[in-house]
């Protein structure tokens, strides 16, 4: 028994030596999945597993330890990645065997940002689909491991459908999201309390739909919306959400009021996607003049980025529109602004027509310096496919943001870094153990990634109850 | 039991050799249940094979619950007794909407009731322990051996047995306050066992009821002392009486859905055109019984030929056009077979998903389909789901070499055909009416002849002549011979132009100019010879497009 333990520690010693040989070069790069080449990570993330995609028997060099290919999938222990972590970069190096011969691939670098990112990232994972919601629910994920709980899923509720969960500066104890169909109603979690809100207003087109938090978590801005799909018959981009009509109003989570303005509430126009900025003082929004009939004009609603001041104190609003972004004068359209929490920077989803970015192949992330009102792409981040839906983290250094670069079809979360000058690093995915695997197994799309600066603790329980067993408070409007 | 709604479970559900499907099925409340039931389930594509298995299983939890409450085998009187809540329970499987995973569960209570009946020490402690892992590994199913455990200590004056029944309600508690379960019901009920977006039919009660009720008879019959054929007969009258209630819970299930349906998916998904035929013509007048039968035709290349080989009922014998097109799978496989590939697709996704899991033959279409469209990470994504699944293994393989291969796919008539159609000019999917969505993509596709008949037979049957005409002038030009309908139509409508005013006339020359034999003209002088005779000798009409046009109210 003994000898088996030393020869077992013998194997594992020559599994992982310190010192492999190398019978000759490779001149590219090795075909991995996920692309981690160049790639800026936050000290505080998960291990980077990946996979060579290549047949050969493979392993990986990694500083100077080596850890053997399994079906190709790299497992990079979290020992030796956390002590990697603790470097500017590390650089990998992928080997494989060719004819009883050690091939090096070229190294490529992983850098390595001091910029911690927000510990959790919550999202809703659902099938692409486009009416069919049977299996669906919210997750969180923590990134410095690969653990994903979920918050709520619908088989709880009916097989309800779930969305547009959103965090107040990424706080999980102020989080508010909906429910359609079957015991529908938005829920609002605010500091341990759960309400179930009835939003639908005989002044407003729909009960509330895409949220965002007062910076000071007093207030909501939603949109109001009367969405539609269709199903493209021969497009790349399949589907197509678009609205017939919308508004801009903000809810007041102490006295369940909702109010808006004239301006963000204009007949001839499509108002959506409200976001405040950091000091709580500005309500900016996606709008575009109105269009008819919908869908067949759907490639005619082009949306600006606009803002309009608000006024916590007494949940009024400014008597000017400004105009931040004339998207259409570029024949353009905008969706999703967020700002990042120092107030500087302004990332929104930049693409062809209409607003629902995440059916359009041609959607890429965009900035507005907040400073000088210029706007630029965010250059190295976007891909051929959809980029969009993002959100910040709390210190304002990472974005999180939905991409179709894989497949196609199947939305992954993406992480860039993004600096104080506004430039953004390579991104990369979200990592998992055996991201391959894990990625072709999964069967639903990540949707809206927000980041969370710990995991959400509201008792499912509590949620489902509420959901299932509340009548909901009425929202009303502020007279 | 309809042996094709066992068999359409199949299709319920795909179930994968999988990690994160074993475990993601196993880590629930009544999880082993789940898993066993689906890994049974994964067998009925073959109805006999569904039906075998099922009353095989129901057999088996008769005899168990009988070796359960038997003294010695004398006690063989108790049998039908035994039988009682088996019947009612294979009842309540006619309604698809009852997860299999409740005969297992069954299963797994009533063997978990021998065990303890059959164990002489530290029954508490084993009674306790086999009611929480009971509860773990099948649900609400852990409270029915509670409840029947009880029962058989009570004759033994041990009131021990009450624990039992307490524990399962506290862990049903514990799984709904856990939120493992949605609601008491379902942590306490068959609920558990019952699509979650549907109240469970009060009727699925009577198996739950009488599983106790049947041991607690069992228990008095043993202690009556009486002749041996009284408990006999006893019990005999009682299974006997139990086929009617039985009955009417599988008439009552089986009215929630159509169980025609079930054998029409059965023969479609494994392209047996020639029994979806025959399966339709015992009732062909019912639109959707007329859709799969004309699909079946379409599939063959016989739509226009067979077209009138029964009673038609307009153009929604071909496809129902609804403002409101349901999201059912007949509606995917119709649209698929008529060549609006888009449209199909659609369909597909939104029923990706099905009751237990995903569905293989949406998960199928829509690897096709991604193949068409060229979108091969995804279809590689779907075609490694279904290796997963063995009975769908060799399908998914068979596909791998379309991946990344442009020419192979083109080369494939059905998956080549396919993508000549998404080629068309882009539009809104099910916006307007199904057919007219067909043509552009005959624009782009001619040679989709499966698409061509689908909109000539439609135009026919909304006997829109004047549109089937024009149809012939642009999409059959250079046939020397027309189906055999549209000749039957030319004809009478040269005929009809030339004696109507307003439309534009035209001579039996264009009909002989556009595919229209001279053989068909004459069968038209005696048509109309028979016409005058009277209804009677336009019997042997039946099945040509005038007798439709002239005798059928649409």
């Amino acid at each position: 028994m003994r000898k088996f333990f030393l020869l077992l520690l013998l194997a594992l010693c020559l599994a992982c030596s310190r010192n492999v040989r190398s019978d000759g070069t490779l001149d590219s790069l090795p075909p991995i999945w996920p692309d981690y080449a160049g790639v800026t990570v936050p000290c505080n993330i998960a291990p980077l597993d990946f996979s060579y995609l290549g047949d050969e028997p493979c392993r990986l060099l990694v500083g100077d330890r080596c850890i053997k290919g399994k079906d190709g999938c790299f497992i990079v222990p979290k020992r030796l990645w956390r002590a990697q972590m603790a470097a500017d970069s590390l650089q990998l190096t992928v080997q494989v065997c060719r004819d009883g011969k050690w091939l090096s691939y070229q190294p490529f670098t992983v850098y390595v940002s001091r910029d911690e990112i927000d510990p959790w990232i919550s999202y809703r994972l659902i099938p692409p689909g486009y009416q069919g919601w049977q299996m669906m629910g919210l997750y969180q994920r923590e990134l410095a491991g690969y653990t994903e709980r979920a918050i709520i899923e619908n088989r709880l509720t009916g097989g309800n459908c779930m969305n547009c969960h959103t965090y107040c500066n990424g706080d999980p104890e102020k989080m508010v999201f909906h429910a359609r169909a079957s015991f529908g109603g938005t829920l609002l979690v605010n500091d341990g309390s759960i309400e179930k809100l009835n939003t639908k207003t005989d002044s407003t087109l729909s009960a509330l739909v895409y949220p965002y938090w007062h910076p000071s978590g007093d207030y909501i801005a939603f949109s109001v919306n009367k969405t539609l799909q269709v199903f493209h018959s021969h497009d790349p981009n399949r589907i197509e959400v678009y609205d017939e009509a919308s508004d801009v109003v903000v809810y007041n989570v102490h006295t369940h009021e909702i109010a808006w303005s004239p301006l963000t509430k204009a007949a001839d126009r499509f108002e959506t996607f409200p976001t405040f900025s950091p000091d709580g003082k500005w309500l900016y929004f996606c709008s575009a003049r109105a269009v008819a009939p919908m869908p067949q004009e759907y490639k005619g609603a082009k949306y600006g980025l606009y803002r309009i001041a608000f006024h916590p104190e007494d949940m009024t609003f400014g008597d000017e529109l400004e105009c931040v972004y004339d998207a259409p004068l570029e024949d353009k359209s905008v969706s999703f602004p967020r700002i990042s929490p120092d107030g500087r920077w302004l990332c929104f989803t930049r693409h062809g027509y209409g607003n629902f970015s995440i059916w359009h192949k041609d959607a890429d992330l965009w900035l507005v310096d907040l400073q000088d009102g210029s706007v630029r792409e965010l250059a190295g981040v976007n891909s051929d496919d959809v980029d969009s839906f993002h959100t910040w983290s709390s210190n304002g250094r990472w974005l999180v943001f939905s991409s179709r670069r894989d497949d196609g079809l199947y939305t992954k979360p993406y992480f860039t870094h993004v600096d104080a000058d506004g430039k953004a690093t390579k991104p990369f995915l979200l990592p998992q153990e055996n991201p391959l695997e894990f990625y072709k197994r999964r069967m639903e799309s990540y949707n809206l990634p927000a980041f969370t600066t710990g995991p959400v603790e509201t008792d499912a329980f509590d949620l489902v109850r509420t959901m299932r067993d509340d009548a909901g408070i009425n929202v009303t409007v502020k007279q | 039991m309809n042996r094709f709604a066992l068999a359409y479970r199949e299709q319920q559900q795909l179930f994968l050799f999988d990690k994160t499907y074993l475990l993601g099925t196993l880590l629930k409340v009544g999880g082993l249940s789940t898993l066993t039931g689906r890994f049974i389930v994964q067998f009925f594509w073959n109805p006999t094979i569904a039906l075998c298995l099922t009353v095989l299983l129901l057999l088996l939890g008769g005899w168990m619950l009988w070796a359960s409450v038997r003294r010695s085998f004398s006690d063989w009187v108790l049998l039908p007794v035994v039988c009682i809540p088996f019947v009612l329970l294979g009842a309540s499987l006619a309604d698809n909407a009852v997860y299999f995973d409740v005969v297992p569960a069954w299963l797994f209570a009533v063997g978990a009731l021998w065990l303890y009946n059959n164990c002489t020490r530290a029954r508490v402690w084993k009674g306790l322990l086999l009611t929480g892992v009971l509860y773990l590994a099948a649900g609400p199913a852990a409270l029915l051996f509670a409840v029947c455990a009880m029962i058989t200590d009570a004759f033994r004056r041990d009131w021990r047995g009450t624990l039992y029944p307490v524990l399962g309600l506290l862990c049903g508690w514990l799984a709904y306050r856990l939120a493992w379960v949605p609601t008491l019901a379902a942590a306490w009920t068959p609920a558990l066992y019952y699509n979650i977006d549907a109240p469970l039919p009060a009727w699925h009660w009577t198996a739950w009821a009488c599983l106790p009720l049947s041991v607690l008879f069992c228990e008095v019959l043993k202690r009556l002392k009486v002749k041996r054929w009284v408990p006999l007969v006893a019990g005999l009258a009682l299974l006997g009486g139990t086929f009617i209630p039985a009955g009417s819970i599988a008439k009552k299930s089986e009215l929630r859905q159509s169980s025609l349906d079930y054998e029409f998916e059965y023969y479609t998904c494994r392209e047996d055109w020639d029994g979806l035929i025959e399966a339709c013509m015992h009732a062909p007048w019912l639109p959707r019984t007329a859709n799969y039968l004309n699909m079946a035709f379409a599939w063959k290349g016989e739509l226009s030929e067979r077209l009138f080989t029964f009673d038609q009922r307009g153009p929604s014998a071909l496809v129902q056009n609804t403002p409101d097109r349901g999201i059912d799978v007949a509606m995917s496989h119709l649209l698929f077979t008529m060549g609006n590939i888009a449209a199909a697709q659609d369909v597909a996704f939104n029923l990706f998903y099905s009751l237990n899991g995903m569905c293989p033959a949406m998960v199928k279409i829509n690897a096709q389909i991604e193949l068409m469209r060229g979108t091969y990470a995804v279809a590689d994504k779907y075609l490694s789901i279904l290796e997963k699944a063995p009975h769908y293994r060799s399908w998914a393989r068979s596909h791998r070499r379309f991946l990344y291969d442009d020419a192979a796919v083109e080369a494939d008539p059905l998956l080549g055909n396919g993508r000549r159609n998404l080629a068309a000019e882009n539009g809104f999917s099910m916006f307007s009416d199904p057919v007219g969505e067909l043509f552009p993509i005959l624009d782009v596709n001619p040679g989709d002849t499966r698409a061509r008949e689908y909109v000539l037979c439609y135009l026919l049957l909304m006997k829109d002549l004047n549109s089937v005409k024009h149809f012939i002038e642009d999409y059959y030009q250079g046939e020397k011979v027309l189906p055999r309908v549209a000749q039957e139509a030319m004809v009478f409508y040269s005929e009809y132009s030339r004696n109507v005013e307003g439309i534009e006339p035209f001579g039996i020359d264009w009909c002989y100019d556009h595919g229209v034999i001279h053989d068909t003209v004459l069968r038209f002088i005696a048509y109309q010879q028979a016409a005058v005779a009277g209804k009677a000798s336009l019997q042997k009409f039946r099945g040509t497009y005038w007798y439709y046009l002239i005798h059928t109210e649409i």
